[in-house]
């Protein structure tokens, strides 16, 4: 078995091993967890653990697509406080308003993402700049809707969605699932290959045919609609509207795509590696408090934790591909995003 | 082979099973509540001071016989929030003190406690939840109050500089539309220049010098926080001719409104708006209610806004505001030192030290509380489904000047 | 577009290590320096539009009250600025800004002759901060961005357990009339602002040093054949990223006579955006620092022209994205004009360099 792992992950890079490492380390995470809480392993337990991974897992896929293109993204947040403030105050108000939203907000992050992809693609535009600049746009744009917290979630998405089905399998662990079974699909579409190929090398990618520019339009795209659904799943939480989300969420989207394996360069990674990184980064809080971490000590384990997780997953990277290791991880950022 | 790599985990998660069995023995061993208090925002003069004073009041005695006390930290991400407070649930909290993120998201999470019997108390910021129990004074018309002292100074008119707080947040939006209904009210008062100064001393500062330079006859300035800085700017660009200005309690701010020299180049100040205090004083009036000492009919505590003027002004000798002084001299704590940090009425336990390291101050104990008053209902402030008082807007601590002809 | 070959063989830096002399007469129209000219036009243009709709704004006090606020950013961008050129990113500035300033009030506890001792050893903190940083990157392979945002979370939790949020002490008298002085008319601030500007520039692109960190963004792999010490300019550019941001720390503790914890936070977002806005790319080996100032300055003039606007914060945060938006394509649209500025004055080498610069695909 060891055999065959090596072997696939010569053949596709790291992402399988380091999505194993992170999953591995979830499951230690999530074991000293539910020993110090034991409410952990009940289903209530679970089903919160869950609602409060996923908005952070939906939003760091659509996050990994750009990463893995050799671009950056910084409208998540901004996607996710205009989705926000929008089912807030229209989803009690729309006829079908739990679909009606849902195609709104979709709708939404779709137009922000091919803006973004438009800008990027097309215009040349550095990406990182450039979402920040449609980012503060969509700051605004929340801030119009919604000038203070408030606003209404219908009750559906509010109970639904945070809820279980057949009173065993939460909705959100099911949401999760259909996230991670259309990755695996897609990630075998030409789509799904052209973004590993552009994210490694945009100009031999052209060279072999393929579409550049498109790809990156779509995948800004993809990544706008994850966002405005990540922006309704919190919807469903919260159960209310406000215009602020932080910034300190925007930096966890990202640590959660890197804990997860994916490199910040490009071409290496998946999308199930983010979604673990974003379990890990959930985990933690509920792991600290269990153990008796609080106050300020939870800001130094924090810190401490992100690190070890990038560590053990670099472990992984070790024992796979030592030989490709040293000149790689900067010689692919200097290169892949040209 | 993969399995030898991972058999350092082994000690490490019997470590933690262990300190897990013993923190369950200890909690069994006492019978103490257990009290959380969970911060959001971290590392400011106003969230420190208010954090420390819950936290000196948690170790004065009798409190610190009574509670097993613990602070969470959240940050600023709403839905940390939520799952630090479902962990406090887990942990089996018998009260639970929060600074609220947002009025709304967190509804949800404290109707889940309060279902079992958890008390929650917010301090300052506010939620709509009706089983939680808001202590805050941001029924008290700060906006309305301080703007009409604002126009009765400048005698109906002049040039102003309006400061907001934080752009999205309930209590900026209502002090804002306060604000305004008044100032709208005068004709001659014009608003020169307006900005968010985040309840930040610096940004109030480099935003006030900006503005000061496009309207040299600047008059007034009306802040929430940020009110030392914004004086700051003044005194840097204007300094022979100040202003009429409204504003927080820092303590440079406050010998600054009481020196003579400032008067005479026309400062004329109000010290008011949200003092830290609300945090001991939220926090006191929930360990009387887990106590069975006192019996709450209404779920809206107001704290007092504090008022202090030039004239109040009176320096302390000593750590404590005794004897009716309200300001340490210069030198003693920083200028940025919130006066309001300290409440000699509800709050006699703390001394300096208290709210600025979070010890107890040594020899004291905990002292009644007077019957509590009740705040109004604000809508999507502290109630859902609410009416606010028809007069809401209006000030009821100055008394309005007839609009000048 | 490029092929493969440009972007290898296109590396100015690396010759220019070994032949300083040459480059110095090309440099003075390099690309980058064009970028950071346009961005000051751009900011000129758009005070201009500004005191047409609004002859109150513009006043040359106004001006110098911009320059005097840009100070942090520009003082802070300089170290996120090395970061970027070596293809990473530094996330502990607004912490370590943060902490700069708590430890110079601290420290001197308003006494100015405490000052002499409290400077070194707040710089000296914060490098060590910078130093952790580097080596986690240089030598535990950690990205820049996780390593420096543990670093940064880390930190701030050390900060609060010491000194619960905020100083409790009073900032030096002699830092806080630094900040509010001037000679011969002119604020110190702005003065401080052009030395760093000279100081910065010749250290980043006249020393050898500097043109190393150039040829390590550019390509790590290139780099070690060549021998360059990576590791150690890592940890350098780490460390100094963490000196700037204590001087800006300790510059912004004079300024508002206090610090709290959380009072650099407003500065992180803006010293990247000044930073890229300047001309530089996010993947390292491009951009310098007369243009992270042309951004910084620009980010500085756009708030204030924000606040003039007096419109609902929704609106602000809105206009402020577009004109971001619209600053960065024009800059990117330059490449002809950039062209025609280099063909008579670089010779071969540098249309390919202009190409290369812009064209993303």
């Amino acid at each position: 078995m060891v055999m065959s792992m090596k072997q696939a992950s010569r053949e596709k890079g790291r992402p399988l091993a380091s999505s194993l490492f992170a999953a591995i380390l979830y499951v230690v995470m999530f074991v000293i967890y539910s020993i110090n809480a034991p409410s952990a392993i009940t289903l209530g337990g679970i089903t919160d653990l869950l609602n409060n991974t996923i908005v952070l897992a939906i939003a760091s896929a659509g996050l990994t697509l750009i990463i893995l293109a050799a671009e950056l993204d910084l409208s998540s947040v901004g996607v996710i406080a205009v989705s926000n403030v929008l089912v807030a105050t229209v989803s009690t108000k729309m006829p079908a308003g739990t679909i009606g939203t849902l195609l709104l907000v979709c709708l939404v992050g779709l137009l922000v993402g091919l803006t973004n992809g438009w800008l990027v693609a097309f215009l040349g535009l550095q990406s990182l700049a450039c979402t920040l600049g449609t980012m503060i746009m969509c700051q605004g744009i929340a801030l119009v809707i919604l000038d203070a917290p408030g606003g209404e979630v219908a009750a559906f998405i509010m109970n639904r969605l945070t809820d279980t089905v057949f009173g065993m399998i939460p909705v959100a662990g099911l949401i999760l699932a259909v996230v991670v079974l259309a990755w695996l699909l897609f990630r075998r579409t030409r789509l799904g290959i052209a973004i590993y190929a552009v994210g490694t090398d945009a100009v031999a990618s052209h060279l072999t045919g393929i579409d550049v520019k498109g790809t990156k339009l779509r995948v800004f795209a993809l990544a706008g609609v994850a966002y405005g659904l990540a922006g309704y799943l919190l919807s469903a939480q919260t159960g209310t509207g406000d215009p602020r989300v932080s910034n300190s969420f925007l930096l966890y989207v990202f640590a959660a795509v890197a804990i997860g394996g994916t490199s910040l360069g490009g071409g290496r990674g998946g999308v199930i590696g983010s979604v673990i990184g974003a379990g890990i980064l959930t985990v933690m809080q509920k792991l600290l408090f269990a153990v008796g971490v609080a106050d300020f000590y939870t800001n130094i384990f924090s810190g401490l934790i992100m690190v070890v997780a990038i560590l053990f997953g670099n472990l992984s990277a070790i024992l796979t591909l030592h030989q490709r290791m040293p000149l790689t991880r900067h010689g692919d950022r200097g290169y892949s995003a040209q | 082979m993969n399995m030898r790599k991972f058999q350092w985990l082994i000690p490490v998660a019997v470590g933690c099973t262990l300190t897990a069995v013993a923190n369950q023995m200890d909690a069994q061993g006492a019978q103490k509540y257990k009290v959380f208090l969970d911060m959001s925002y971290s590392g400011n003069i106003w969230q420190a001071a208010a954090a420390n004073g819950i936290k000196a009041l948690a170790t004065t005695p009798p409190y610190d016989k009574l509670i097993e006390f613990k602070t969470i930290i959240s940050g600023t991400d709403v839905q940390k929030q939520i799952s630090d407070i479902q962990s406090m649930i887990a942990a089996g909290a018998n009260a639970i003190i929060i600074y609220p993120l947002s009025p709304t998201a967190l509804n949800r999470v404290i109707r889940q406690a309060t279902d079992r019997k958890v008390l929650v108390f917010t301090y300052d910021s506010t939620v709509t939840e009706p089983s939680a129990y808001n202590v805050s004074n941001i029924t008290a018309r700060y906006g309305a109050n301080t703007a009409q002292w604002m126009v009765n100074k400048l005698g109906g008119k002049g040039e102003i500089i309006f400061n907001h707080g934080v752009a999205g947040t309930a209590v900026t939006k209502t002090y804002d539309e306060q604000a305004y209904h008044i100032f709208h009210n005068y004709p001659g008062i014009k608003i020169v220049g307006d900005f968010y100064g985040n309840w930040n001393d610096s940004i109030s500062e480099a935003e006030v010098s900006k503005i000061l330079a496009a309207h040299p006859n600047v008059d007034g300035i009306w802040t929430v926080d940020g009110t030392y800085g914004s004086l700051q700017a003044v005194l840097k660009n204007r300094p022979s001719r100040l202003v009429v200005i409204a504003g927080q309690s820092n303590n440079g701010y406050r010998l600054m409104m009481a020196d003579p020299a400032m008067q005479a180049k026309g400062l004329q100040g109000i010290s008011s708006s949200a003092g830290p205090a609300v945090g001991g004083y939220a926090f006191k009036v929930m360990m009387e209610v887990l106590l069975d000492k006192k019996k709450l009919t209404g779920h809206n505590v107001e704290y007092p806004l504090p008022w202090v003027e030039a004239k109040d002004i009176k320096a302390c000798a000593g750590d404590r505001f005794e004897n009716g002084c309200n300001v340490f001299p210069d030198g003693k704590v920083p200028p940025l030192f919130l006066d309001t940090a300290l409440d000699p009425n509800f709050l006699p336990e703390l001394s300096l030290d208290a709210v600025q390291t979070g010890n107890p101050t040594p020899g004291a104990t905990i002292q009644p509380l007077p019957d509590v008053k009740y705040a109004d209902n604000l809508p999507g402030i502290n109630c859902q489904d609410c009416k606010a008082p028809a007069d809401a807007l209006e000030p009821n601590l100055v008394t309005p000047i007839p609009v000048p002809k | 577009m490029e092929i493969a070959g440009t972007r290898l063989s296109n590396r100015p830096d690396m010759e220019n290590t070994a032949s300083p002399k040459v480059r110095f007469t090309v440099s003075a129209l390099r690309p980058e320096t064009i970028t950071a000219l346009l961005v000051l036009l751009a900011t000129t243009l758009m005070m201009l539009i500004m005191k047409a709709l609004n002859p109150t704004f513009g006043s040359l006090e106004q001006i110098a009250a911009i320059l005097t606020t840009s100070i942090f950013l520009v003082v802070a961008s300089y170290g996120q600025g090395l970061v970027i050129l070596l293809g990473g990113i530094d996330l502990s500035i607004g912490v370590v800004m943060s902490i700069g300033g708590m430890i110079i009030a601290g420290l001197t506890n308003g006494s100015n002759q405490a000052l002499v001792w409290a400077i070194p050893v707040t710089l000296l903190s914060c490098i060590a901060i910078g130093l952790v940083n580097g080596l986690g990157v240089a030598f535990l392979k950690v990205p820049p961005f996780i390593m420096t945002l543990a670093v940064a979370t880390a930190a701030f939790g050390v900060a609060l357990g010491l000194t619960a949020g905020s100083s409790q002490r009073t900032v030096a008298p002699a830092l806080q009339q630094l900040m509010s002085a001037r000679i011969t008319g002119i604020p110190i601030p702005i003065l401080l602002i052009g030395c760093s500007l000279i100081g910065g520039s010749l250290l980043q692109s006249r020393t050898a040093e500097g043109r190393k960190l150039y040829a390590i963004g550019s390509s790590v792999a290139a780099a070690r054949i060549v021998g360059l010490p990576i590791e150690a300019l890592t940890i350098g550019a780490y460390g100094m990223s963490g000196l700037c941001a204590s001087v800006a720390g300790i510059l912004l503790a004079g300024y508002s006579s206090g610090a709290t914890l959380d009072m650099g936070d407003p500065y992180l977002m803006p010293s990247i955006a000044a930073v890229v806005i300047g001309g530089a790319s996010v993947t390292g080996g491009k951009g310098n620092y007369l243009g992270t100032f042309a951004g910084a300055i620009f980010l500085s003039a756009l708030s204030t022209i924000i606040t003039v606007l007096s419109l609902s914060q929704g609106w602000r945060n809105i206009i402020q994205g577009g004109i971001i938006v619209v600053a960065l394509t024009l800059q990117t649209k330059q490449w002809y004009l950039q062209k025609i500025a280099n063909r008579p004055l670089t010779g071969q080498g540098s249309p390919n360099r202009a190409l290369s610069q812009n064209s993303k695909v």
